[in-house]
């Protein structure tokens, strides 16, 4: 039985995660902390788990690795505890605002021998698997471009404010389909342009809430991303990850989300698309346990984080210099 | 009114439709291949031409459509204006924004009424997206992205294929979104564009372009010359209070027939209206000279369309924003 605790209830993901560890084989949620103990609490009550207010005896506690889910700017002090503790680590992404601090926790991580993943479960959605294995094998031949959006509706609290997020909705939605595309493509990215817009909640944030970026990948491939909180309330779902890949040999469109009912409920007064598709956090957290049995790391490894944080600051350095920056 | 036809493909045997539509005559019918000439001639009884300027500056011509590839606009369009014809030149206006402040300039100095065909302002759906965003829905707008196109026109053997006389997808196909972009959000401030612009027997391309606008809007832009088949196109803008969404997938008519001896046969969806955006566009030029009010869409739109285009395509060149 793998033991897995959780660290800080910030980041919503984080519930999910909790209903992964209690719903999978060989695996429980040993113990929950946060730095808000009435939400670490609640937490540890609704997942039937101990809470531990103290981080020190949560660390002592019988558990062989913890899920960070934090905001952005603690992830790399929770981290470093974790590790320090000889605890595996899987942390919520972006993995850090910084790349220079995203590689001093994969430093931290080595040199303490634990196992650190970043939470990219997108990699374990069936329709992106089906994906890859078709562009890997050949059948849309070189792939020579990819349109791809990553929308979603305003998530509200820390995710707008930059001394806890880092960024706005550039940081938030754009490391998924950094992350997706060197999956897919086996290629690094090389440039970004960037464009930053803060027009849509005017009134609460101050950061971006649409980040328009063109990219370039090893061999040319060109790369154009949105990343937004876009949606509206009224919108039916929470957003979307979409990709459209250009080949020589045809055109891939993927919507990963894209599974799911129309419900039109009066007493909703608005449509709402029920998901049916696999829940793809299930994969990512059965992994990080398998790792900590078989003592590797994870598959999704904190250099792959570190990869996609430096696409997003360097988006970032675009927007702030209006330039094409190298990455 | 006698309306002459320079440029007798695609576009030239649209327009006619519209040109009859509206009651109009066609006298003439003029291309260098006179197979198209003929071919367009025979469907409206008008004489046949492979010179361009000779047919349109015939005494009882009055309007002249140039329908021809980019490259040739100019031309015609001083030709036109020298035989002191109205002209409707169909978009892009000309391959070069000098080239089309020499086409305003020669419509002004003969004192003859110049239209540039940017049709999806006539466009059902765009002017419905229009309405809704002037009528607060959205509250204030903040980002638009527009997709556009499908297989590549002609295959490699056309002469949209040269990139230098067609500019490619951005310059001839995007233009429209470029346009209806700065008709509803304003001036543009910068750009930046990616694009393949592949070219050999089996060409493709790909545009990708982001517009800051002056009013801070960002506008993202693809174009697409890259599929295998079908043409698409998807409108989205997002403000303060919402969001509008058009996609042309969503239609009332979808048929698919079982394979015919020439292969498998299908039909794309179709989204028929009463009165097609082209016959509208024909009829503000129309009731312009008949001395109604000026068309939505004017020769410096068309020009200032031109200008994005190139500026879109310098940044593809140049991998740099490009300032206007």
């Amino acid at each position: 039985m793998v033991k897995i605790g959780i660290m800080s209830f910030a980041h919503m993901h984080a519930y999910s995660y909790a209903a992964c560890l209690k719903q999978l084989p060989n695996t429980t949620l040993g113990a929950v902390w946060g730095e808000n103990p009435r939400r670490a609490k609640a937490a540890a009550k609704q997942f039937d788990t101990q809470y531990i207010r103290d981080i020190n005896d949560f660390l002592e506690a019988d558990i062989d690795g913890v899920i960070i889910c934090s905001e952005n700017v603690k992830h790399r002090a929770m981290v470093d505890v974790a590790a320090s503790a000889g605890k595996w680590v899987l942390c919520e992404k972006p993995l850090a605002p910084k790349p220079a601090e995203a590689r001093r926790m994969i430093r931290i991580c080595n040199r303490a021998k634990v196992g650190l993943g970043t939470a990219f479960p997108c990699r374990y959605s069936p329709a992106l698997i089906e994906a890859r294995k078709q562009i890997q094998g050949g059948e849309f031949g070189d792939i020579l471009a990819a349109s791809c959006t990553n929308h979603g509706q305003f998530p509200g609290g820390w995710f707008a404010d930059e001394s806890l997020a880092g960024g706005g909705a550039t940081m938030d939605h754009t490391v998924h389909v950094v992350d997706l595309l060197r999956w897919m493509l086996g290629r690094e990215f090389t440039s970004v342009y960037c464009e930053l817009g803060n027009q849509l909640h005017p009134e609460e944030i101050s950061t971006d809430d649409l980040g328009s970026l063109h990219l370039e990948m090893e061999g040319g491939i060109q790369v154009s991303h949105l990343a937004s909180w876009s949606r509206p309330k009224s919108f039916p779902t929470w957003g979307d990850v979409t990709i459209e890949f250009i080949g020589t040999q045809g055109v891939l469109n993927v919507d990963a989300f894209n599974q799911k009912v129309d419900v039109y409920s009066d007493a909703a007064m608005k449509t709402e698309w029920a998901y049916w598709g696999s829940n793809i956090d299930l994969g990512l957290v059965a992994d990080f346990a398998k790792s900590i049995e078989e003592e590797r790391e994870p598959s999704i490894t904190g250099e792959d984080g570190l990869r996609a944080v430096e696409v997003t600051a360097a988006a970032y350095k675009s927007a702030r210099t209006g330039k094409r920056v190298e990455i | 009114m006698n309306v002459a036809i320079v440029g007798c493909s695609g576009m030239g045997r649209l327009h006619a439709e519209m040109i009859a539509r509206c009651g109009l005559n066609i006298v003439v019918c003029a291309d260098a291949n006179a197979e198209a000439a003929e071919a367009l001639a025979a469907t409206c009884g008008a004489e046949v031409s492979t010179q361009g300027k000779r047919a349109l500056a015939r005494k009882d011509v009055d309007i002249v459509l140039i329908a021809t590839p980019t490259p040739f606009h100019l031309e015609y369009i001083l030709a036109a204006a020298k035989a002191k014809k109205d002209i409707f030149c169909e978009k892009p206006f000309c391959r070069t924004v000098d080239e089309c402040k020499k086409a305003i300039a020669a419509a002004k100095a003969a004192k003859v009424k110049l239209f540039v065909g940017h049709v999806v302002r006539y466009f059902q759906e765009f002017e419905t997206l229009r309405a809704q965003i002037a009528e607060g829905k959205i509250g204030e707008p903040g980002f638009a992205k527009i997709y556009r196109g499908g297989i590549f026109p002609g295959g490699g053997k056309s002469w949209f294929a040269n990139y230098k006389m067609s500019g490619g997808v951005t310059l001839d196909c995007m233009i429209h979104d470029l346009d209806w972009i700065r008709y509803v959000f304003g001036e543009p401030k910068r750009i930046f564009g990616q694009a393949l612009m592949r070219g050999g027997d089996d060409p493709m391309d790909y545009a990708q372009v982001t517009m800051r606008m002056k009013n801070g809007l960002i506008a993202t832009v693809i174009g697409t010359w890259a599929h295998p088949s079908g043409f698409r196109v998807k409108a989205e803008v997002c403000g303060s209070g919402g969001m509008v969404h058009f996609d042309s997938a969503d239609a009332p008519l979808r048929a698919q027939k079982r394979d015919s001896a020439s292969g498998p046969n299908m039909i794309v969806p179709g989204s028929p209206v009463a009165e097609s955006p082209y016959e509208l566009e024909w009829r503000e030029f129309i009731a312009w000279l008949e001395g109604g009010p000026a068309p939505r869409v004017n020769a410096h739109d068309g020009l200032k369309a031109v200008q994005m285009a190139e500026a879109a395509l310098t940044s593809i060149q140049t991998g740099h924003p490009v300032r206007l």
